[in-house]
């Protein structure tokens, strides 16, 4: 062959190399912090993207609802029992023959994204929860597009990270990047949606992850205030917290919340199932007549529940309606939401959850005044609290729950009612529900996600709970080896601790001592045959896991103590650690 | 120097294929911007038809319910200033009509929610206030009336203030005259004439009200002052006519009702007004004919003083008679009586001013006593009566 041939044959497989996408392992080797430095750029597109796509998500379910229901929906009008129904079979048809991944909420969706497509979510996915969502909610469906606004948001970054062919590990983490901007754009509340996403999606605080999270959640917040305002999605009336007492009262909100939660939890939880087991053919149709249900519902005069509810909400919580009716509205709106969601409907479960929240919050609210007057604040205060409360009862997003209402209020001096109610909500929602309603819904789809409140509750084993008292001899550096070997003898152990000059500790087995004793005479010092390694410094509030690959090279592990220098706790064996683990 | 060691770590084809990453990603980057911006325009579009929109869906529903509001269809008004406030949620002035339908559709509990809401935002403002105080009133709690009454009174009014603040004075003044608490309601109106500018209107109206609050001395000079304004309304002749009557001013009110009857639009008046005043003029007539006042003739004064003192004898008479025991008080009348010489003369009476006086204190503590033992009197006797009252006050 010639060297001009070679050239040929060279240049045209470089040619081939260049037109194909290149493997991670080229990526890695010809740009190794590529992939670091698009992440950070990326999580600012995504974020910019998504907060335009929710602007647009809201702005089509409002001139929907606009252009079907009229701009002033109300009892008595047979549009509102029509719209949402033939909307329902539409919807449905789109969801069955067109976009079967539109169906639900969104926040499952994203997470077995996350966790079982390494990331993925289709471009047919965003549009068709865009359309369908929007024309259900727009129609009345009692469903919320905060959820819908989450999804579309992790599939925006989905496409975006698949566009610059990332590595599947980094592809994973967009979704919940694209989440968090999703959610932070529909609730205009950076905070809580960023950790709603790390409560509920990812499940733990990562560090790799969150700097993007931040910067997704606040540049779709920047787009999603410069259309809309800085102000929250309601307006907030003056919130304070005057009398102690008042503690009381909100304690019977949390109470009240608590078992409206399970109620809300039980109805779906029976409901879907159900629904899901019926012929094919009635997928058709369930949204349609869940649709009529909810019109129904509308028409005889409770128009309030149809749609998200925001207005009705901002009405709730300055002081519109008298409690009866708040209660009513609260009772038919966990209906209309289980009809809509149950039927497989595509829309999200948040502002159902806060439209029920504040209904029940501002009833207790005006009850307690009406009954009460001594014990009760502001209707307003109580309908934001009840929003938190139902968050934290329902969607068992306790942090996310405290954050949200402070955020939204912008009023620090609620946090004692907030923290108060939404705990009692937490705890007893989980008393009676031990199973938290997304992992209700991910059983009843047949997928196996990680639990989040399980991950949170799980009681991580530490060094503390396996180590024991120091039962092998302790040798100083400078003392001789037949001296350790003397020690180790009366000891009658495997292994001995050497203590160097140096403060540092040295893990020796009997096989060591023996050779050094071979190869020294029985006067040396015993650090003169140590070898420059020492035993990995362990404290006892570090994970159990943490000392097991250490025991394929020494034989025991001192636990030190983290305020006196050189001080040891205790040891710690192979077998501590496995018998620790076969107790817990 | 890192770079520089990558840099010749890579063969050229390497470093070729790191160019042509570059520019790939570069190209991804650059062309995600160029959707961001079409993005950006399309939603920025779709905003903009969008509150243009809601601005005028906001505009039509607070015309329909101003509208219904001002028929009296208040249903009709809520639901529609509900729309308009989901169009346009911070507008202060849509609230609070809202929550003025709401109190005139009688859902009190909602309105009075729903203002003590609007009053956490505002708490020192003076329309809600006067809007809770008007609900509290509704509901029969007067001390939270009174209490947003006084609020409203303190507190701030766009624009008008001034003006506001006396129309909530005589609002409070009316709502503590229909509690009866005629001295509060006196003392407000009185603030409120006080302050008030030269303007027969609101001259009127307080003089009006304090006629109703019982203090017709009071209203009677707002009256007077209100007549200083040509041409003289009849809503003040009548006012200064009636309160004259009430303070026995017969002289006076008899000069104003004169005037009354002869404004041209009398006429207009109902009938039931027309003869009320017709009354009373020919009363104050026939009360200043019995009254024997000092500026009469010596002989006409003593015709009279016998007449009355004929009048009182025959009410005492028929009083006693109507009674099976004479109750002490009447008995005591009959003794004074029968202490006067059995018959009087003219001359003799012209001659001892003094039995003037003594007869015509008999004559009016006969009226007064038989008043109250045998019930109201009527012709004559009910115009001694009257005069008995404040005998000094008729040619005043």
């Amino acid at each position: 062959m010639s060297v001009q041939s070679m050239q040929e044959t060279v240049a045209r497989i470089s040619k081939r190399t260049l037109q194909r996408p290149l493997t991670q392992a080229e990526l890695e080797k010809i740009a190794p912090t590529r992939d670091e430095r698009l992440f950070l750029v990326l999580s600012i597109f995504i974020g910019v993207l998504s907060g335009l796509l929710v602007v647009s998500f809201r702005i089509a379910i409002e001139w929907i609802k606009i252009l079907t229901l009229g701009s002033a929906p109300h009892a008595g009008q047979f549009r509102l029992i029509l719209v949402p129904a033939l909307a329902g079979l539409v919807v449905a048809a789109l969801v069955q023959l067109v976009f079967p991944a539109a169906r639900g909420s969104g926040v499952n969706q994203t997470k077995a994204a996350l966790y079982i497509y390494n990331g993925y979510i289709s471009f047919k996915t965003v549009i068709g929860k865009f359309v369908t969502a929007a024309l259900a909610i727009g129609c009345g469906h009692s469903l919320g597009p905060e959820d819908p606004s989450l999804q579309i948001g992790a599939g925006v970054a989905s496409m975006v990270a698949r566009r610059l062919n990332l590595s599947r590990q980094r592809l994973r983490l967009f979704a919940p990047i694209g989440a968090a901007a999703g959610l932070a754009a529909a609730f205009n509340a950076p905070i809580s949606a960023i950790l709603f996403v790390i409560e509920e999606v990812i499940g733990q605080w990562s560090a790799a992850v969150l700097g993007s999270i931040v910067l997704s959640a606040i540049s779709s917040v920047v787009v999603a205030r410069w259309f809309w305002g800085s102000e929250p999605i309601f307006r907030i009336p003056p919130v304070t917290l005057r009398d102690p007492r008042e503690l009381i009262a909100y304690a019977v909100l949390g109470i009240v919340g608590g078992f409206a939660a399970l109620v809300f939890s039980k109805s779906l939880g029976y409901l879907r199932p159900r629904l899901r087991a019926l012929p094919n053919w009635t997928h058709y149709c369930q949204s349609g007549i869940a649709g009529l249900l909810v019109g129904l519902i509308g028409f005889f005069g409770f128009a309030q529940v149809m749609g998200p509810g925001y207005e009705v909400i901002d009405q709730a919580m300055h002081g519109q309606f008298a409690w009866k009716l708040l209660l009513a509205l609260a009772l038919l709106k966990i209906l209309a939401t289980t009809l809509s969601f149950s039927s497989g409907t595509p829309g999200g479960m948040f502002a159902p959850t806060l439209f029920i929240g504040a209904m029940l919050g501002a009833s207790v609210g005006s009850f307690e005044k009406l009954f009460f007057p001594h014990l009760a604040g502001t209707v307003g205060a109580y309908a934001l609290v009840g929003m938190g409360v139902l968050f934290a009862g329902f969607l068992r997003a306790p942090l996310t729950s405290v954050f949200m209402v402070l955020e939204v209020s912008g009023n620090y001096s609620i946090i004692l009612p907030v923290i108060l109610a939404n705990m009692i909500a937490y705890l007893l929602s989980r008393a009676l529900q031990p199973v938290p309603i997304f992992e209700v819904f991910t059983h009843q789809d047949g997928l196996e996600l990680p639990s989040m409140e399980e991950a949170r509750e799980e009681s991580e084993l530490h060094l503390e709970d396996a180590v024991h008292p120091v039962d092998v001899p302790i040798i100083k550096g400078q003392q001789t080896i037949g001296e350790a070997t003397q020690a180790l003898t009366a000891a009658r152990a495997s292994a001995l601790l050497v203590s160097p000059w140096d403060g540092s500790w040295y893990a020796m087995s009997a096989a060591e001592l023996t050779a050094a004793s071979a190869t020294s005479t029985p006067d040396t010092p015993i650090e003169r045959v140590l070898p420059a390694e020492r035993v990995p410094i362990l404290f006892p509030d570090m994970p159990l896991d943490s000392a097991l690959h250490y025991f394929q090279r020494w034989p025991v592990l001192p636990v030190l103590n983290r305020a006196i220098r050189g001080k040891i706790e205790g040891i710690l064996t192979q077998d501590d650690v496995l018998h620790c683990y076969h107790e817990h | 120097m890192a770079v520089l060691q990558l840099r010749s770590a890579l063969t050229p084809e390497e470093r070729q294929l790191r160019q042509k990453l570059i520019l790939r990603d570069s190209l991804a980057l650059l062309s995600l911007f160029a959707i961001v911006i079409v993005l950006f325009f399309i939603t920025l579009a779709l905003f903009h038809s969008f509150s243009v929109h809601r601005q005028e869906l906001a505009q039509r529903w607070l015309t329909r319910g101003e509208n219904a509001l001002r028929a009296g269809q208040p249903l009709i008004a809520i639901d529609a200033l509900r729309s308009a406030l989901a169009y346009a949620p911070d507008d202060e002035n849509m609230q609070i009509e809202l929550a003025e339908a709401l109190a005139a559709a009688s859902r009190t509990e909602e309105a009075v929610a729903y203002f003590n809401t609007l009053l956490e935002g505002r708490p020192g403002n003076g329309m809600i206030n006067l809007q809770l105080a008007r609900l509290a009133a509704k509901q029969g709690d007067e001390a939270n009336a009174l209490d947003h009454y006084q609020a409203a009174l303190d507190g701030t009014w766009e624009g008008d203030g001034y003006v506001r603040r006396r129309e909530v004075r005589l609002e409070l003044a009316q709502y503590l005259i229909d509690r009866k608490h005629f001295d509060r309601a006196r003392n407000q109106l009185l603030i409120a004439a006080g302050n008030a500018p030269d303007d027969v209107n609101i001259e009127l109206q307080i003089a009006g009200r304090l006629e109703t609050a019982q203090d017709p001395a009071n209203a009677l000079h707002l009256y007077k002052k209100g007549l200083q304004h040509r041409p003289a309304r009849l809503t003040a002749l009548q006012g200064a006519g009636r309160t004259a009557y009430a303070l026995n001013h017969f002289l006076q009110a008899k000069q104003y009702l004169e005037r009354t009857l002869n404004h041209p639009d009398f006429e207009k008046q109902p009938a039931e007004a027309q003869a009320q005043l017709r009354n009373m003029l020919s009363d104050a007539d026939h009360i200043l004919l019995m009254y024997p006042g000092p500026e009469l003739s010596v002989r006409a004064r003593t015709e009279r003083i016998l007449g009355n003192k004929k009048i009182a004898q025959e009410r005492l008479a028929d009083c006693l008679s109507s009674k099976t025991t004479v109750p002490p008080a009447l008995q005591t009348m009959a003794d004074r009586w029968q202490q006067l010489p059995a018959r009087l003369r003219l001359l003799q009476l012209e001659e001892d001013p003094e039995l003037e006086q003594t007869i015509m204190q008999l004559v009016y503590h006969t009226e007064q006593v038989t008043s109250q033992q045998c019930g109201s009197p009527t012709g004559d006797d009910a115009l001694l009566l009257k005069i008995a009252q404040a005998p000094e006050a008729v040619e005043q």
